[in-house]
């Protein structure tokens, strides 16, 4: 039952990777369960299908994630964080798309760029199907506390562990493809700054404010300092 | 106890003493007679402990208790069920939903077990104690006494417990170092959510200050993680 370490063996080398993905639920178990199977439909014809379900995967389940998120304010939050995570969420890919395919490109991979946008769209649904896995747990402290500080540290602390269960999909994706690219760590930190200063230009997410959006524009770290010295 | 063929003095040695094959067996062939004996251990060894961790405030606060502390393990099963689902296979256990829902469920019925044989123990310390009720005589040595009693017993069970389930996942993965990673998350996870949950569903002892209540009239209202904070805030910075 364990897990056979990823990139030991060439994508459908094992018959399990070369089983069909149909439809989102099959897509969400593996992507849990079977990643090479993923990533080896994601370099065979047709695999548009499969980047579509995992895309709808990433809206709907960064939706619900994003309700829950909301309950914590309530009114206004319950639609506007829900839209707000989904978008950021997907802003955030689209900006970095060219600078991954430019990386694994520049270090040789033989990525094709459909293949890239596989990857992201896989880290994407698996990032938010863990924050549903999260789900819960948020919704119990966001009906207990009033502190804002401490849900928001909360959320990143949830949204970092999926992040970083993400990444590793990424990276595995990438180790198949003749070598990970040399910037590959280079970009996983810029992927991370674009949508950390993306949830602070979607502001508020968590809390609550007069505008739907910020009418002042600010850095990341400028703006969590100030809400901790509110706290 | 029977339920339709499968005993209480036949299964709880069996699940003490760590038998992984029939700890496997247990979660790859789920029977549902063997889930409902374990919903049964839960519900009466963790209800027992509850029972005699409240009858130190008051026999009403003994059953509130009873009910409560069950229903805290089975929400935390349910609640990070998925999560845990999700985790397993991420961190190198291919089990599904209703397996790793099950497994820890199985932790739970252990704890539960233990938990429910030390509840004479503790329902006799605390009878040698000095009620906890307004007026009455305080005597500090007695009541600490009873708290490391209490969370000495919650510790061994948590532990005894938490080891069986190393043992089922070091068996289910064929490797430890995958059955400590995913041990660990699970723990971490139902640390973060029972610690919460144990919060909002307080009190459990009860306080002489009090009115014996089976909520408390706010119980949504701050978190278990606040109150540690203005703790150690305050014991820094009195």
């Amino acid at each position: 039952m364990l897990n056979p370490p990823s990139g030991s063996r060439p994508l459908g080398e094992d018959p399990q990777d070369r089983e069909s993905i149909r439809g989102p639920i099959s897509a969400i178990e593996s992507i849990l369960r079977h990643p090479r199977r993923v990533l080896y439909q994601l370099r065979q014809p047709g695999a548009g299908h499969l980047i579509i379900a995992l895309l709808l995967i990433a809206i709907v389940c960064s939706v619900v994630y994003g309700v829950v998120v909301g309950t914590f304010s309530g009114g206004t939050q319950l639609w506007a964080a829900p839209v707000k995570i989904a978008a950021g969420l997907v802003i955030s890919a689209v900006i970095c798309l060219p600078s991954l395919y430019i990386f694994s490109c520049l270090s040789g991979t033989q990525a094709r760029l459909i293949e890239v946008v596989g990857m992201i769209a896989g880290l994407l649904a698996l990032m938010t199907v863990l924050l549903i896995g999260f789900a819960p747990v948020a919704w119990v402290f966001s009906q207990s506390t009033e502190s804002l500080a401490a849900m928001g540290a909360l959320h990143l602390t949830f949204w970092c562990i999926a992040t970083y269960f993400g990444v590793r999909f990424l990276s595995e994706g990438f180790a198949h493809l003749s070598g990970k690219p040399a910037g590959l760590r280079v970009w996983v930190t810029i992927f991370l700054l674009v949508m950390i200063q993306m949830s602070t230009a979607l502001r508020p997410i968590v809390g609550k404010a007069d505008t739907i959006l910020p009418v002042e524009k600010k850095f990341f770290l400028k703006h969590w300092f100030e809400q901790l010295d509110k706290a | 106890m029977r339920v339709s063929g499968l005993s209480l003095s036949a299964e709880v040695p069996e699940l003490l003493r760590g038998s992984v094959t029939e700890g496997r067996a247990a979660i790859e062939q789920p029977d549902s007679r063997r889930w409902l004996l374990y919903l049964a251990i839960i519900l009466g060894g963790a209800g027992l402990f509850g029972a005699a961790l409240g009858s130190w405030r008051a026999p009403v606060q003994a059953l509130y208790t009873a009910i409560k502390l069950p229903l805290i393990l089975l929400v935390i099963s349910l609640g990070n069920g998925l999560l845990n689902a999700m985790l397993a296979p991420l961190l190198g256990i291919n089990i599904g939903l209703r397996q790793s829902l099950l497994a820890v469920l199985m932790s739970f019925t252990i704890a539960a077990a233990i938990l429910g044989a030390f509840s004479p123990l503790l329902y006799f310390l605390i009878w040698n104690t000095p009620p906890l009720v307004a007026g009455a005589s305080t005597n500090t040595g007695a009541h600490s006494l009873v708290l490391l009693c209490e969370t000495a017993m919650i510790a061994f069970a948590g532990i005894a417990a938490n080891v069986r389930l190393l043992q089922l996942l070091r068996e289910l993965s064929g490797s430890a170092s995958a059955a400590k990673k995913v041990l660990f998350a699970w723990l971490a996870g139902n640390l973060l959510l029972g610690s919460q949950l144990a919060w909002v569903m307080r009190p459990f002892v009860g306080s002489p200050g009090l009115p014996v209540q089976f909520l408390r009239e706010h119980p949504f209202e701050g978190s278990f993680y606040e109150a540690i904070f203005r703790a150690v805030r305050n014991l820094l910075f009195p």
